[in-house]
């Protein structure tokens, strides 16, 4: 990135989305060994496709931005970390949703109609469920019937557990780590982060419809399920965290970690 | 006197993790340990006798996560993750046992000690390795 060449590569191939080599050619006017030479040299930031076209990696991203906001460092959200290389972590990154979690302002749109579905369909399905909901647990009530307008109400917290779990998070990274930017990204993005919570809600609907939940081998599966969609929906209050407030990921996992224990609690001292 | 020095705070895991494992074979209630009741709860199939084999399995994958960051510093948000799986199949089995057998609660005995201990020192393990500062 140190050669004035090599800057303005990322930043023809950034603006453009992807790039051949004859236009590379034409616009930068150089021989075409220099040409391969520093391609060679930037081969961690940028990648020739099938298609024979020249496309930024992740990482490539990244430096484009870093270029564009005149940082002569690349500024990455720590997720090129060899750690992230791990089958664990891969995986993790593969279900994380970045496009909508870190969206271009061009995209917000998209964002704000997936945030708003998953609230609405994560509030129906509470409400049908009759489950409490408390920042990622829920509360399940003892009633057989539940009446619609205790479903209503049911949803309606949802949405209200929704904001007050975004305001304790924006308040930790204000209050801790004095991260004050990005609150309104931050907020669009956060209703994705119960995506997970939703499909458990919607598993959780068609066990208990079809009377499955009497079951007791079914009732195990429906906790282990509770878990690993606990855990998905806080790796992407993780991501959200690191890349929206941009915190450090070990800051954002402390962050999960002390807002999903302390929500335990409550709801624990609550059931009681 | 510098404890640091002495002491590896990423025991801290290992020990909760071990700490979790043998409340399964200690007394919870009327001097019955939970692998006692798992094993009546499945013989007359009325309850989720397997739930009460989740502090077990918790201790277990909390012992793999530990051991993990033990073994390599470098896989700390692996462990991380991992510890994470662990706690959520304790905290289940705690919820329903503390809501569901709250009167009995006051007359618990080792086991249920030993397995909230044993929690609590992974949870300030997780606290501690995502702490470290890195090199």
């Amino acid at each position: 990135m140190g050669h004035g060449l090599r800057r303005k590569i990322i930043n023809i191939i950034g603006e453009n989305k992807f790039t051949s080599f004859t236009y590379l050619k034409k616009e930068l006017k150089v021989s075409t060994g220099t040409i391969y030479h520093h391609l060679d040299t930037l081969s961690h930031l940028i990648e020739q496709r099938d298609d024979k076209k020249y496309y930024l990696t992740e990482l490539g991203g990244h430096a484009y931005n870093s270029l564009k906001d005149n940082i002569t460092t690349i500024i990455t959200p720590d997720f090129s970390k060899k750690e992230f290389s791990s089958p664990i972590l891969k995986g993790l990154m593969r279900l994380t949703p970045k496009k909508y979690i870190n969206y271009e302002s061009n995209q917000m749109i998209y964002t704000i109609i997936i945030s708003i579905t998953i609230a609405l369909i994560g509030a129906i399905f509470c409400g049908l469920n009759g489950l409490f909901p408390f920042f990622l647990f829920f509360g399940q009530s003892e009633l057989e019937f539940i009446e619609p307008i205790l479903q209503v109400i049911l949803a309606i917290i949802f949405i209200g557990n929704i904001f007050f779990f975004f305001l304790i998070n924006e308040g930790i990274c204000r209050i801790i780590y004095k991260k004050k930017e990005n609150t309104l990204k931050f907020l669009i993005a956060f209703p994705i982060i119960l995506f997970p919570i939703d499909i458990y809600l919607v598993l959780h609907f068609i066990l208990f419809s079809t009377g499955s939940l009497n079951l007791p081998a079914v009732r195990i599966l429906d906790n282990v399920l509770v878990i690993l969609f606990q855990v998905l929906s806080l790796w992407l209050l993780t991501y959200n965290l690191s890349v929206n407030k941009k915190l450090k990921i070990e800051n954002s996992l402390i962050i999960s970690l002390l807002i999903h224990y302390g929500g335990f609690s409550i709801i624990l001292l609550l059931s009681i | 006197m510098n404890i640091k020095k002495y002491l590896d705070f990423r025991l801290l895991g290992l020990t909760g993790s071990i700490l979790l494992i043998i409340s399964q074979f200690l007394s919870w209630f009327s001097n019955q340990s939970l692998i006692y009741i798992y094993v009546v709860t499945t013989s007359v199939a009325i309850e989720d006798s397997f739930l009460y084999l989740f502090p077990l399995i918790s201790g277990i994958i909390c012992l793999v996560g530990t051991g993990l960051i033990v073994y390599k510093i470098d896989y700390r948000i692996n462990s991380v993750i991992i510890n994470f799986v662990g706690l959520g199949f304790f905290l289940i089995f705690i919820f329903k046992i503390v809501t569901e057998e709250f009167i009995y609660l006051p007359t618990a005995q080792i086991g249920f000690y030993f397995s909230i201990i044993g929690s609590i020192l992974i949870f300030f393990d997780i606290l501690n390795i995502l702490m470290i500062k890195e090199s």
